[in-house]
């Protein structure tokens, strides 16, 4: 599995919430570069970068200090956070994001979704955000009755080839993964991939997620972010426990 | 001796990660489309993302594939990147097809993915067929990050490193003074960082360019 440090964006800071509720934040770097350059310096071979302004507000509000990142680190980083047309993932892309990371707008927008897909392909993240198996929308503020994994199977047979699944209520709790949605979850994917976020606290939570993949190979990847701002461990010592 | 390496701007790609990796392993970069900068630089980077024919003809119009030609003649390092490393070749057989560089013999085809998607798109591990300044202290089968559909088809003695994606491809050649990687080494961690400072250190020992 591939690790992905994440690093959120608000105001200008690298922050996190606490399970996506903006007024529990912690700030960790003024500047997200510094957090980016020392993840990458550390081995890392990917970065998930999130703009939450953007995510709230439904449009990107730090494209600055995402291109400033893309241009700054050696590893290839994807970009979520308010994506919800068209202009908003080219001007992504345009800042040197190699993937966009699409919520709400590709659970809500269809014609949206359809039209990404067939200009950008691989290069499409859907985030898919849930509390107790059922979808949440609009920077997690909204929940829906839609079940998780049938949402991630309608998606797939769509031609989505990549998920992030964030289990909200762990989310920057350091409690540990929901290890059993993400199995069910990756057995209602096909082959889509699937990138794991929410709750990873230590190494043994990695193993788990690793282990996971001997019976769902398309778990391709793991999200960690305030672990790796509180030093649980390095970036080298997460990639290994990955392998 | 810090090495001055000018990557060439023809217009397609974001040059401005190589030139940051660059920097960060201590080289002076300079991105330029101008024949005159690129002449007093110690090595040259051709990098590159997007069709074949498209940047062919940008590289004539710019007069770049004359430059590159002098440079290789002069024994000064040239690194393909990716685009760059495909136009170094004969041919390709993209889009209908064009003429490249023909600094390395063989042609540029479309990957044989064996029912996997193409583009390629992620980590791969390299394989290195041959020893080289350029990959000096990197182990084989180390990941590198690709963003291709077409691979070419160097001769055997230039082949310098495959990866498999389906079927195995070549994905860095060397004959001489040039160089191509089709991977990214500017997205490639401390591979890749590791590769460009080897590049840079080619090109710091090169002789004086005039």
């Amino acid at each position: 599995m591939i690790l992905y440090p994440a690093i959120d964006i608000r105001g200008g800071c690298a922050v996190r919430l606490t399970q996506g509720d903006y007024d529990r934040e912690t700030v960790y770097d003024a500047d997200p570069v510094d957090a980016a350059t020392r993840w990458s310096a550390e081995g890392a071979q990917y970065l998930h970068v999130v703009d939450l302004d953007g995510a709230k507000q439904g449009q990107p509000r730090n494209l600055p200090a995402i291109a400033r990142i893309a241009d700054s680190v050696p590893c290839p980083i994807q970009v979520g956070g308010g994506l919800r047309n068209s202009r908003a993932v080219r001007e992504v892309l345009d800042a040197g994001a190699e993937r966009v990371v699409i919520g709400t707008a590709a659970l809500r927008d269809p014609e949206f979704l359809a039209a990404m897909l067939q200009a950008h392909g691989d290069q499409v993240v859907v985030s898919v955000d849930a509390r107790n198996g059922r979808v949440a929308l609009e920077g997690w503020t909204e929940a829906t009755g839609r079940d998780v994994a049938d949402t991630v199977t309608e998606l797939s047979e769509r031609g989505v080839v990549r998920f992030l699944c964030t289990e909200i209520d762990v989310d920057g709790t350091m409690d540990g993964p929901a290890l059993e949605e993400l199995a069910r979850i990756g057995a209602a994917a096909h082959s889509s991939q699937i990138i794991a976020s929410g709750g990873v606290g230590n190494l043994s939570d990695l193993r788990h997620l690793a282990d996971l993949t001997q019976a769902h190979n398309n778990l391709e990847g793991a999200i960690v972010g305030r672990a790796l701002y509180e030093h649980r461990f390095t970036v080298s010592e997460a990639i290994s426990a990955l392998a | 001796m810090t090495a001055r390496i000018a990557i060439l701007d023809y217009g397609m790609g974001n040059l401005r990660s190589v030139e940051k990796a660059l920097e960060h392993v201590g080289a002076t970069a300079t991105i330029t489309s101008d024949a005159g900068e690129a002449r007093a630089a110690d090595g040259v980077i051709l990098p590159g993302v997007g069709a074949f024919p498209r940047a062919m003809e940008r590289v004539r119009e710019l007069g770049l594939d004359e430059l590159i030609g002098e440079r290789r003649e002069a024994g000064v390092p040239i690194l393909g990147i990716c685009l760059g490393l495909q136009l170094l070749f004969d041919s390709t057989t993209e889009l209908g097809g064009a003429a490249g560089l023909g600094l390395l013999p063989g042609g540029v085809d479309r990957l044989d993915a064996e029912g996997l998607k193409v583009p390629h798109i992620g980590w791969s591990p390299v394989r290195w067929e041959q020893d080289s300044a350029l990959t000096d202290g990197i182990a084989t089968e180390t990941p590198f990050y690709f963003v291709h559909s077409f691979a070419p088809r160097p001769e055997p003695g230039d082949l310098l490193g495959s990866a498999a994606y389906g079927a195995r491809f070549a994905c860095a050649a060397q004959r001489d003074n040039v160089f191509g990687v089709q991977f990214h080494p500017e997205k490639s961690s401390a591979a890749g960082l590791r590769l460009l400072a080897n590049f840079a250190g080619v090109c710091a020992k090169a002789p004086a360019t005039a």
